[in-house]
C-alpha cells in the first residue's frame, strides 16, 4: 500500500508543475501539427512527410526547427497542440491539420494569435470566414470536384451517374460540391449512397447502383473504402466507368489493388507525383522515397510546396508571423505541382488533375489538367 | 442470384465475426468481465499475418499456424497485464485495463506498420469459381471453411479434452473448480489465450478481403459486443448466431431495394447508414422486450 | 449482477463528526493545494497551460456528474459523452444560428440532455450491467449518426465553426485566465453541490441500493427511482460541461459525441475516485494532462499514455484519492465520533388507508391464501394458506429446501407468486414490488445478514427512517445539517440501544461481530415501524445469552402489536417465543397449530426424518 501511494504521488506530482512547451531557441520554428493517429493518419502522415522533407531542404542554408505534434482526430487535441506550438516565440508559421473540423476550431485561435497556418484541408468553409491567417495549398473541394465532374461529363460523356460518398467531413462536403456541379449541367444522380468507413461488403451498394440504371460511378471515398469498392466492382464484373476522388490517387490505396481492378478507373487529385512528368518531380519522388521509404501522394507534394513557399518567404526576410502572413498573401510561388497564389481568401491552389489507369500498371497517367478559378 | 451472392458474402463475413464474438464470450464466461481489447486483437492478428506473410512468403492458410502460436502468447500476456492485477476488483476495472491495452495495441501497430490500410496474403490463392452468376472466390470459401473448422475444433476442445472440461468448469463456477483441484488461474489465462487466438484468426481471415489498419479495432469490438448481447450474454451458440445475424444485416439490409422491386423507389432510405440505425434500434427494442437477449435465459435474482 | 463496491475504499457516507476525519482532511488539503495551483497558473502560466487546465476543468465537471450514475448508482453507463455532446450541440447551435449567449441557452443545453436521459431511461435503466452498458453505447452511436447525417442542422461531420466565447451576464469571457477562472468556478460549484448531495441521505440511499440491493428494497427504498435520479443528475452535469466545452473550443464537432470522450470520463472516475468529487478533479487533471506531457514522444505518445493508464489503474486500486485517504487513515487513526442522543420513535397513528376502518383493524395482519410458486417445474411453495394476527408470532419450520425462505420472499415481494393471494391488513398486496410492500409496513431480515459494510451501524438503521423523504429536492433544501437526517439518527440510536447494540453504533457495519450485525439488521427492520416482521433464522449464529436476549426483545415487540413470522430451526428459541407454528415440507403446509401440537405431529416428524436432530432442543 505504501508503494502504491508512493507511485501514485509520483504520478500526481507533475500535475502540479506547469506544462512545458518546446524549449526556446533562437532558430525560427515551423511546427508540424498533423493527425498521425486515428482515421486520417494516412493523409496526415503524407502531410508530415511533405512538410518535413521541405524543412530539411530549406533554401539558403536556413535552419528551421520543426516539432511534429499529433492532432489525432479531435478539435480539442488540435487546439492544445496549436497553443503549445505558438507558446514558442520563434514560431513563424504552423503546418496545420487537414481535418476540416480541427481547422474550424483552430481558426479563432490563429486569429487571436495572428499566426499563419499552412493546411491541406479541402473543406470549403475554412477559407470562407474571412480569416486572413489560413493558407490552403491543396485545391479545395470546388476545384477538385470540378475536375472530377467535368472529366466525367465532358470526356466520359456520362449522363446517369451513381454517387457514392463517405459519411465523413471529406465525403459530405465533396458530395455537396458534386451535386451542385452536376445540377449546373442538368444531371441528377440516379442513385446516391453514404458509406461509413467501416463498411466492408460493397455488393449491395453496387447492385443498387446497377439496378438504378447508372452508367457510371462517381466515387468520393477515402482510400481504403475506394479500394474495397473497386475490388467488389471487379468481382461483380461491373464494367462501368469509375471516376473517383483523390483517395484513389494515394499510393497506399493503389497498393491494395491489382492493376486489372483499376482498369476502368480515373480519379481527381491535386497532383500526381508518382506519374513524375518533369525532372524536378522525379527528384522529389526520389528524395521522398529515400527519406520515408514510400511513394508520395498529392497531399505530401502539396504540403511540400506550401512549406517550401513559406521557407522561401522566410529566406526573404519574413521572419515573423506577421511578415509571413503578408508574404504568403501577396506573392506567387511556382511549386512542383502547380503555381500557388492566394485568391484573397487564402486559397493558394487553383488547379487539379484527373489521372487514369491502363489496367496493366499501378502508375497512373495524367489524363487531363484543369484550372479552376 | 443476387440473393444467393449476398447470402454467401454474409456467411463469409459472419463466420469471421463469429470467431471474434466467440473469443469475447469465452473470456466473458471465465472472468465475467468485458475484454474491450478483443477488437484490437483482430487488428493485431491482421498485422501479424501481414508480417508473417512478408517474412515467409507463404499462403495464409499456412501462416495461420505461427499466427495462432503468437496470438496465444499475446493472450497470455493480456491476461497477465490487464486481468490478473485487477481480478479482485469490480468488473468494470477490466473494462478500463483492456481499453488501455487496446490503446497500446493500436498505437503500437500504428508506430510499427504505419496507418495505411494493408491487405494480407490470400488464404489459398486468388481467383474464383463462377457458378451461374454466383461468384465464389477461393478466399471467401476458404474463410468459411477455416472459420467452421476452428469453431468445430473449439467445440471438440471443450467437450472431448481434459483441458476443455477444466476450462468449462472454471467458467461455470470458479470456486467449485478450485475446490476440486483445477488450477483456476491457469485456466483463466488459457481462456484469454484461446480468445486471442480466435480474434487473431479472424484478423487473418478478414484482412485479405477487407484490409487491416490500426484503427480497425473499435469496429470489431462493437460487432462482437452486439453479437454476444443479441445472442444472449454468455451463450456460445448464441454468439455465433448473433454474429451471423449482424453480418446478414450489414450485407443484406442495404440490398433490399435491389432484391424486392417494390422497395426500389425507396432505395435511398436503405443506405448503409440507415441500416446501422435500424440495427441499433432493433437491438434496443429486443433488449427492451427481452432484457436477457434473444437466446439468453431469464434468471430470477436471489435476494 | 450489481457492481460490488470496493469495501472500505469507498466510504459512502460522512457521519456527523466533531473533528474532520482523516479522509475529509485529505480532501480538504487537496482542494486547497489545487486551488493554489490554479491561482498560480492563472497568474503565471502561458496560454497553452491555461487552455489545457481549462479543458481539464470541463472534464472534471463531466466526471463529477458521471459519479452519480457510475459511482453512486453503480451502473456502467456509456452515455455520458452523449449527454455532453447534446449539451454542446444545443448551446453551440443556439449561439451560432440564433445568437443566444451561453447563459441564456443553459436551460436548453442542460435541459435537453436531461430530457434525453428521461426518454431513454424507461427502456434502458432496468437492464443489468453489461446490457445496460451496451444499450447506452448504442444510444450514443445513434445520436452520433444523427449528428453526422443531419447536415443542414448540425453541420454534419465537419460541424459548425464560429461559436462565440462564453458570455455571462453580457460579459464575454476571453480565453486565458478568465476562461480558466470561469470554468473552475463552475467546477467548484458543481463539486460542492455533488458533495452536498452525496454526503446526505440520498448518497446513503444510493450506497444501500448499490451494495445491498435486497436490503434496500426491504426497507422501502425505490431502487429504480433512485437510479433515475442519478441518471438525470449525470445528464445535467454532462449537459453543462458540454455547453462550456463548445464555447471554450469555439467549434461544434461530432467528435464530442465519439467514444474517446466516454473512455476519458470513465478513466477519470476510476483513476480518481468513483464517489468523491475531489477525486474527479484529480483524475481529470491527470488524464487530460498525461498525453500532453508525452507529446515530445511524438508517434509513441499515445502508446506511453496507454501504458501509464494501465499502470495507474493497476497500482492504485482505490483510485488516487482513495489511496491517499487510506494512507491518511493509517497515519491518523480516526477518533470515533460521538453518538447522537437516542430519541424514541413516535408511534404511527395510522399506516395507510387499510387500518383506518375498524373492520380492517380486525382483519389478520397477514393473510396468505392458496399461494403457489414454482421454479423450472419445481413447486417451491404449493398451495399454502397462512394467517398471522396483530401481536401474534407464528413460527415457520420445515426441513431445508422446504420453501420457508421462498414464502418469505413471496410475502415481501421479492418473488411474484404464480397464483394465490397475499393480503396485509385486508389489503391485497399480491404482485406489488418489494419496496412498496416494505412501505406498506412489512419488514424483514435475511438469512445472511445484508448490511452496507462501510456505513456505520447507525446509518444502516437511520436510512430506513422516512424513506419517502429521500430525493434530490430534500438533498438540495437542507443546509449544513439535514434535520431529517439528525432526527433519523437519533431514532436509529434509540432502536440500536433497544436491540442492545448501542456500543457498535458509530462503527462501520462491516467491522462488527456476527451477533451484533444480526441485531443491527433487526433494528433496521424495526426502523420501518412494521406491522408485520419477517425474520429469517434470526437466532442462527447467536450464543445462548444472545438468543434469550433476542427473544426478550421480540416479545416486547409483540406486546406493541407487531405481528411476527419467524423462520427458525432452533426449537428451544422458537417454541417459547411463538403462539403458533406451521411446518412446510416440499412447499406444502403439512401442519399448523400450537408448538406442542406441531412438534409431535407425525407428518412433521416424518418430514424431519434423517434430520430429526434439528427438532431436539439444542
Amino acid at each position: 500500500m505504501r508503494k502504491a501511494l508512493f507511485l501514485s504521488l509520483a504520478f500526481a506530482m507533475p500535475s502540479l508543475l506547469p506544462l512545458s512547451g518546446p524549449a526556446l531557441a533562437a532558430d525560427p520554428s515551423i511546427p508540424v501539427l498533423v493527425p498521425i493517429t486515428g482515421f486520417l493518419a494516412v493523409e496526415g502522415k503524407s502531410q508530415r512527410n511533405g512538410a518535413v522533407l521541405a524543412l530539411t531542404q530549406a533554401p539558403g542554408g536556413l535552419k528551421v526547427r520543426h516539432d511534429v505534434s499529433d492532432t489525432g482526430t479531435s478539435p480539442e487535441v488540435a487546439v492544445n497542440a496549436f497553443e503549445r506550438a505558438i507558446d514558442d516565440r520563434n514560431t513563424v508559421a504552423v503546418v496545420a491539420p487537414m481535418l476540416g473540423t480541427q481547422m474550424l476550431a483552430l481558426l479563432p485561435v490563429a486569429l487571436q494569435a495572428k499566426m499563419p497556418m499552412l493546411t491541406m484541408s479541402g473543406t470549403a468553409a475554412i477559407t470562407q470566414q474571412g480569416n486572413p491567417y489560413v493558407f490552403r495549398f491543396f485545391p479545395d473541394d470546388h476545384v477538385t470536384k470540378t475536375a472530377q465532374v467535368r472529366f466525367a461529363v465532358e470526356e466520359r460523356k456520362i449522363a446517369k451517374p451513381a454517387l457514392i460518398y463517405q459519411t465523413t467531413a471529406y465525403g459530405q462536403s465533396g458530395r455537396e460540391e458534386i451535386l451542385k456541379l452536376l445540377k449546373a449541367r442538368n444531371i441528377t444522380p440516379v442513385y446516391q449512397d453514404a458509406l461509413d468507413v467501416s463498411q466492408k461488403d460493397m455488393t449491395a451498394v453496387l447492385a443498387k447502383a446497377q439496378a438504378a440504371g447508372a452508367d457510371s460511378l462517381l466515387v468520393h471515398l477515402h482510400g481504403g473504402p475506394t479500394a474495397l469498392l473497386l475490388k467488389a466492382a471487379s468481382t461483380m464484373g461491373l464494367k462501368l466507368p469509375i471516376i473517383a476522388g483523390s483517395g484513389l490517387s494515394q499510393p497506399s490505396t493503389l497498393a491494395l489493388l491489382e492493376p486489372a481492378e483499376l482498369a476502368t478507373s480515373c480519379a481527381e487529385t491535386g497532383s500526381s507525383p508518382i506519374s513524375a512528368e518533369t525532372p524536378e518531380m522525379q527528384k522529389f519522388v526520389a528524395d521522398y522515397r529515400k527519406a520515408f521509404d514510400q511513394d508520395p501522394d498529392a497531399f505530401a507534394l502539396g504540403q511540400y510546396d506550401g512549406t517550401m513557399m513559406a521557407l522561401q518567404a522566410l529566406a526573404g526576410g519574413a521572419n515573423t508571423p506577421d511578415k509571413m502572413t503578408k508574404a504568403l498573401a501577396s506573392t506567387t510561388y511556382k511549386g512542383l505541382a502547380m503555381t500557388y497564389k492566394s485568391n484573397g481568401k487564402g486559397d493558394m491552389a487553383h488547379s487539379a488533375v484527373v489521372i487514369c489507369f491502363d489496367g496493366k500498371s499501378r502508375v497512373p497517367t495524367i489524363a487531363k489538367h484543369y484550372d479552376v478559378n | 442470384m443476387l440473393a444467393l451472392q449476398l447470402l454467401f458474402n454474409a456467411i463469409a463475413l459472419g463466420a469471421a465475426y463469429a470467431l471474434v464474438a466467440l473469443g469475447f464470450v469465452l473470456i466473458l464466461n471465465a472472468t465475467s468481465a468485458v475484454n474491450f481489447a478483443q477488437g484490437d486483437l483482430v487488428m493485431v492478428g491482421g498485422f501479424g499475418a501481414l508480417a508473417f506473410g512478408s517474412l515467409l512468403g507463404l499462403p495464409g492458410i499456412v501462416l495461420l499456424v505461427p499466427l495462432l502460436v503468437v496470438m496465444i502468447g499475446i493472450g497470455f500476456l493480456l491476461a497477465f497485464v490487464a486481468y490478473f492485477p485487477v481480478r479482485k476488483r469490480p468488473p468494470d476495472t477490466v473494462f478500463i485495463t483492456t481499453i488501455a491495452a487496446g490503446i497500446i495495441m493500436s498505437n503500437g501497430a500504428n508506430a510499427i506498420f504505419g496507418p495505411e490500410p494493408r491487405a494480407t496474403p490470400s488464404l489459398v490463392s486468388s481467383g474464383d469459381w463462377q457458378i451461374g452468376g454466383l461468384v465464389v472466390s477461393y478466399q471467401s470459401a476458404a474463410v468459411i471453411i477455416v472459420a467452421a473448422a476452428l469453431i468445430v475444433g473449439l467445440h471438440l476442445l471443450f467437450t472431448r479434452t481434459q483441458i476443455g472440461r477444466r476450462l468449462r468448469a472454471t467458467a461455470q463456477d470458479r470456486d467449485v473448480a478450485a475446490s476440486i483441484g483445477i488450477p483456476v488461474n491457469l485456466m483463466v489465462a488459457a481462456t484469454f489465450a484461446v480468445g486471442a487466438a480466435l480474434a487473431g484468426a479472424a484478423g487473418l481471415l478478414l484482412s485479405r478481403n477487407f484490409f487491416v489498419s490500426p484503427t480497425d479495432g473499435a469496429n470489431y469490438m462493437l460487432k462482437a459486443y452486439i453479437a454476444v448481447t443479441l445472442g444472449g450474454w454468455g451463450s456460445i451458440p448464441g454468439a455465433v448466431i448473433g454474429a451471423l445475424i449482424i453480418a446478414a444485416f450489414e450485407v443484406a439490409f442495404p440490398a433490399l431495394p435491389a432484391l424486392i422491386p417494390a422497395l426500389a423507389p425507396y432505395a435511398e432510405a436503405f443506405t448503409q447508414v440507415w441500416s446501422t440505425v435500424v440495427l441499433y434500434v432493433l437491438i434496443l427494442l429486443i433488449l427492451w422486450q427481452r432484457p436477457q437477449g434473444l437466446f439468453g435465459e431469464a434468471v430470477r435474482a436471489r435476494p | 449482477m450489481t457492481m460490488p463496491a470496493t469495501p472500505t475504499l469507498s466510504p459512502s457516507a460522512v457521519p456527523v463528526r466533531q473533528r474532520p476525519s482523516p479522509a475529509m482532511l485529505v480532501n480538504g488539503i487537496i482542494v486547497v493545494l489545487l486551488g493554489l495551483y490554479l491561482v498560480w497558473s492563472g497568474m503565471a502560466a502561458g496560454n497553452y497551460t491555461l487552455r489545457v487546465l481549462s479543458i481539464a476543468g470541463i472534464y472534471a465537471l463531466l466526471a463529477i456528474g458521471y459519479q452519480f450514475i457510475f459511482g453512486h448508482a453503480g451502473a456502467l453507463a456509456l452515455s455520458q459523452g452523449t449527454f455532453m455532446g447534446v449539451g454542446a450541440y444545443a448551446s453551440g447551435i443556439l449561439a451560432v444560428n440564433y445568437g443566444v449567449p451561453f447563459d441564456l441557452a443553459l436551460p436548453i443545453s442542460v435541459g435537453l440532455p436531461v430530457l434525453l436521459a428521461l426518454i431513454v431511461a424507461a427502456p434502458v435503466l432496468r437492464l443489468e450491467t453489461h446490457y445496460f452498458a451496451l444499450a447506452t453505447l448504442i444510444i450514443s452511436q445513434v445520436v452520433l449518426l444523427i449528428a453526422i447525417e443531419w447536415i443542414s442542422f448540425t453541420g454534419g461531420a465537419n460541424g459548425i465553426g464560429g461559436v462565440p466565447p462564453i458570455r455571462i451576464f453580457s460579459v464575454t469571457i476571453p480565453p486565458g485566465w478568465p476562461l480558466l477562472a470561469t470554468v473552475w468556478g463552475f467546477v467548484a460549484l458543481g463539486a460542492l453541490l455533488a458533495w452536498q448531495i452525496a454526503r446526505g441521505r440520498l448518497g446513503q440511499a444510493w450506497a444501500c441500493v448499490r451494495t445491498a440491493p435486497s436490503a434496500a428494497a426491504a426497507i422501502g427504498l425505490d431502487a429504480s427511482r433512485l437510479r433515475l435520479t442519478a441518471f438525470l443528475l449525470s445528464a445535467a452535469y454532462a449537459g453543462f460541461a458540454g455547453s462550456l466545452y463548445v464555447h471554450a473550443l469555439r467549434v461544434i464537432s461530432p467528435d464530442v459525441l465519439s467514444f474517446p470522450i466516454i473512455v476519458s470520463c470513465l478513466t477519470i472516475v476510476v483513476v480518481g475516485s468513483r464517489l468523491r468529487p475531489v477525486g474527479a478533479l484529480l483524475g481529470a487533471l491527470l488524464i487530460i494532462l498525461l498525453p500532453e506531457w508525452f507529446r515530445d514522444l511524438r508517434d509513441y505518445y499515445l502508446l506511453a499514455y496507454g501504458c501509464i493508464l494501465l499502470l495507474v489503474v493497476v497500482i492504485a486500486p482505490a483510485g488516487l484519492l482513495g489511496t491517499l485517504e487510506l494512507l491518511a487513515g493509517q497515519l491518523l487513526p480516526a477518533s470515533p465520533s460521538p453518538a447522537p442522543s437516542p430519541r424514541p420513535l413516535e408511534p404511527l397513528a395510522v399506516r395507510g388507508a387499510a387500518v383506518k376502518t375498524s373492520e380492517a383493524a380486525a382483519a389478520p395482519v397477514l393473510d396468505v391464501s392458496r399461494l403457489c410458486c414454482s421454479f423450472g417445474g419445481v413447486r417451491a411453495v404449493d398451495d399454502v394458506s397462512l394467517r398471522v394476527m396483530a401481536g401474534e408470532a407464528l413460527g415457520l419450520i420445515g426441513p431445508n429446501g422446504s420453501g420457508k425462505t421462498t414464502l418469505v420472499n413471496l410475502v415481501s415481494g421479492f418473488y411474484v407468486p404464480d397464483s394465490g393471494r397475499i393480503a396485509l391488513c385486508g389489503e391485497n398486496i399480491t404482485g406489488r414490488s418489494s419496496y412498496r410492500i416494505a412501505r406498506a409496513g412489512v419488514a424483514r431480515t435475511f438469512q445472511t445478514v445484508a448490511l452496507v459494510e462501510d456505513m456505520t451501524a447507525l446509518d444502516n438503521v437511520s436510512i430506513a427512517r422516512d424513506v419517502n423523504r429521500i430525493g434530490l429536492g430534500a438533498a438540495l433544501r437542507v443546509g449544513l445539517r439535514d434535520p431529517v437526517q439528525t432526527r433519523a439518527r437519533e431514532e436509529a440510536a434509540f432502536l440500536l440501544e433497544q436491540m442492545g447494540a448501542a456500543d457498535a453504533m458509530m462503527r462501520p457495519a462491516g467491522s462488527l461481530p456476527y451477533g451484533v450485525r444480526r441485531r443491527v439488521e433487526i433494528a433496521r427492520a424495526l426502523a420501518v415501524q412494521p406491522t408485520l416482521m419477517l425474520l429469517d433464522e434470526p437466532a442462527a449464529g447467536l450464543n445462548e445469552t444472545e438468543q434469550s436476549d433476542l427473544a426478550q426483545r421480540l416479545r416486547a415487540l409483540l406486546k406493541q402489536g407487531t405481528a411476527l413470522l419467524v423462520i427458525e430451526h432452533n426449537m428451544s428459541f422458537l417454541a417459547p417465543l411463538v403462539d403458533r407454528m406451521a411446518c412446510l415440507d416440499a412447499g406444502r403446509l403439512i401442519a399448523e397449530g400450537t408448538p406442542q401440537h406441531v412438534k409431535s405431529d407425525a407428518r412433521v416428524l416424518e418430514a424431519y426424518l434423517g434430520t430429526a436432530s434439528e427438532l431436539v432442543p439444542a
